[in-house]
């Protein structure tokens, strides 16, 4: 079933509970790995590896939330299930404001479980290609000579061509053909497309 | 300096009118007969009688119950025994004040004599104001009971939950993995689904052993039953039930003969439920008046083999309405409270072949009243 690149982080201190999620993911082909502590798995995993947390919320040392914190304080965004337990539902909450991907009860269905493990990966593989393509646009908006950067500044802004070519005293002529160098070197394919790369790369 | 040395070779004269007047507690000098000859000012806001009318009058006056019928009795004992019961030692009187009212007071008394005249001293301070933070005290302790009862039932609950979560979050994915492992039929597959049932095995006793511990922490290691008395039994929680009822104002009556048949029971879930139902008699009472107060606690025989033991109140009964419900989890009609009482009460008294219900004082009258009972079957063979 698995059509997913990533793996996923199992972070549980109850033995049994690990080794059963691990039988689990294994007959679906999910990589996993098990980390019966949140220390354990802050040091041990690796930040480059995509993939998901399954995050037990309440764990003696440091908990789930503790977790998510030093996570993002590393700049790892990688999604977050978080698995809680009766009465748990405040620190989900908290969880959630805090930005996890989701949550889900003790006990649970295993579909439910592969459902929303299926829907961080997705996420976090959506995420990498959105993070490779801002690389790529930025790229190519540094190949830029200085005033094509001016001209796609005050073109993504919605000024006319004329109007460009005004307020700096040149040629509407010479406004076009920077432009068409522009569309040609961020290999935009039009207006909207060039907007979207700009905001894209934060311009 | 010089001044000093010379004023203490001189003491002034002293009046100490203002002085008496100045204190907060009543001050009052009676003769042998009872008469009273003196009192400072703090003995008239104290009793609410004027200088006027309290000088010539009889101290009785500002007593109530037995020493105001009794007071010329222990003059005259004193004057001939000198046998002192009271003077220099002191004690809690009730007093009296002028429009019918009464407060606990402590009074000291002195012998003054001069000459042939004896005369008498009286101190008296107001208790009233001691006792109501006394009361006050003695409720939020009561409160705390109760609530720490409940907060400790609603954490064994969450605490449970949460352990025997483990067990089956586990036994649930090795279930669900197995079925998959079935379902893809291939080789070797076998061999995994077993050692997956193993720990389905292995969880479902953890989870058992959770269960198990639970119990007997509910039961505070206290979990057999034991040969014993229902007297025995109540004397336990007899003293919790007193101060929560003196906390409340409420005469509590307690009327259990020491020669009962012996019941077999669990006495501390036997004690849950006396101290439930009298809880429950306390709460019907806050709206009655507060002479019309009282618990009476009876157990007799009512068949051959049979116990009775009742909580009697003057509370405001049981509507025709509530009488299907009461006996239901969560139903109350209180403002605080879970409606687990009666509930987890009849539970317990079913299981040790009893049974939990009421009746209503005056059948004609409900609001009179109410009387809960639980029966208890003796001792068999004893």
């Amino acid at each position: 079933m698995s059509a997913h690149e990533g793996k996923v982080h199992i972070v549980d201190d109850d033995d049994a509970v690990r080794k059963s999620l691990q039988l689990l993911f294994k007959t679906v082909d999910i990589e996993a790995t098990a980390y019966e502590s949140g220390d354990m798995f802050l040091e041990q995993f690796d930040d480059a590896v995509e993939g998901c947390v399954l995050l037990d919320i309440r764990m003696p040392g440091m908990s789930g939330l503790e977790v998510q914190k030093q996570l993002q304080d590393r700049g790892n965004s990688m999604p977050i299930i978080f698995i809680t337990g009766h009465g748990d539902v405040p620190m989900a909450v908290e969880a959630m404001q805090s930005g996890a991907f989701d949550f889900i009860q003790k006990p649970f269905r295993d579909q439910d479980l592969m459902d929303r493990v299926s829907q961080a990966l997705s996420q976090s593989e959506e995420q990498r290609e959105a993070s490779e393509q801002k690389e790529e646009v930025g790229q190519r908006y540094e190949s830029l000579t200085p005033r094509e950067k001016e001209v796609m500044g005050c073109v993504v802004k919605g000024q006319a061509n004329k109007v460009i070519a005004m307020d700096r005293d040149v040629s509407q002529r010479t406004v076009e053909i920077h432009r068409a160098r522009v569309m040609e070197k961020m290999q935009a394919r039009s207006l909207a497309d060039l907007v979207r790369m700009s905001i894209q790369i934060e311009l | 300096m010089e001044n000093a040395e010379t004023n203490k070779a001189m003491p002034p004269a002293v009046n100490l009118g203002p002085v008496l007047d100045a204190m907060l507690e009543s001050m009052i000098v009676i003769d042998g007969k009872g008469i009273i000859s003196q009192a400072n000012k703090a003995t008239t806001t104290m009793f609410g009688y004027s200088r006027y009318e309290l000088v010539g009058a009889n101290i009785r006056m500002l007593m109530s119950g037995a020493d105001k019928a009794r007071h010329d009795k222990y003059l005259k004992r004193y004057e001939k025994t000198r046998e002192k019961r009271i003077i220099g030692i002191g004690r809690e009187v009730v007093g009296a004040r002028k429009d019918g009212s009464t407060f606990p007071a402590d009074i000291a008394v002195g012998e003054i004599k001069t000459g042939d005249q004896v005369q008498y001293v009286g101190l008296v301070r107001d208790l009233s104001e001691q006792r109501r933070t006394e009361e006050e005290a003695l409720k939020q302790r009561e409160e705390m009971v109760n609530v720490s009862r409940l907060s400790t039932m609603g954490e064994m609950a969450a605490a449970m939950a949460h352990e025997l979560n483990q067990p089956l979050t586990a036994i649930a994915n090795f279930a669900a993995a197995s079925e998959r492992l079935l379902e893809a039929d291939a080789e070797g597959n076998l061999t995994i689904i077993r050692e997956a049932l193993q720990d389905i095995q292995e969880q479902a006793h953890r989870a058992g052993e959770v269960i198990r511990r639970t119990r007997t922490f509910t039961h505070s290691g206290d979990t057999e039953k034991q040969v014993t008395t229902l007297a025995a039994v109540f004397e336990q929680i007899g003293s919790l039930a007193k101060l929560d009822n003196k906390a409340n104002n409420i005469k509590l009556a307690v009327h259990l003969p020491e020669d009962l048949p012996e019941i077999e029971v669990d006495p501390v879930q036997i004690q849950q439920v006396m101290l439930n139902l009298i809880r429950n008699a306390v709460d019907a009472m806050s709206d009655t008046q507060p002479s019309d107060r009282q618990i009476s606690i009876r157990a007799k025989i009512t068949a051959p083999h049979e116990l009775r033991f009742e909580v009697r109140d003057h509370g405001s009964g049981i509507k025709a309405e509530e009488a299907k419900s009461i006996f239901n989890a969560f139903f109350t009609t209180k403002n605080s409270g879970m409606g687990m009482g009666l509930a987890i009460c009849r539970t317990i008294i079913r299981k040790h072949g009893g049974e939990l219900g009421f009746r209503h004082n005056d059948s004609q009258k409900p609001e009179s009243g109410t009387t809960f009972f639980f029966t208890l079957p003796t001792k068999v063979g004893g």
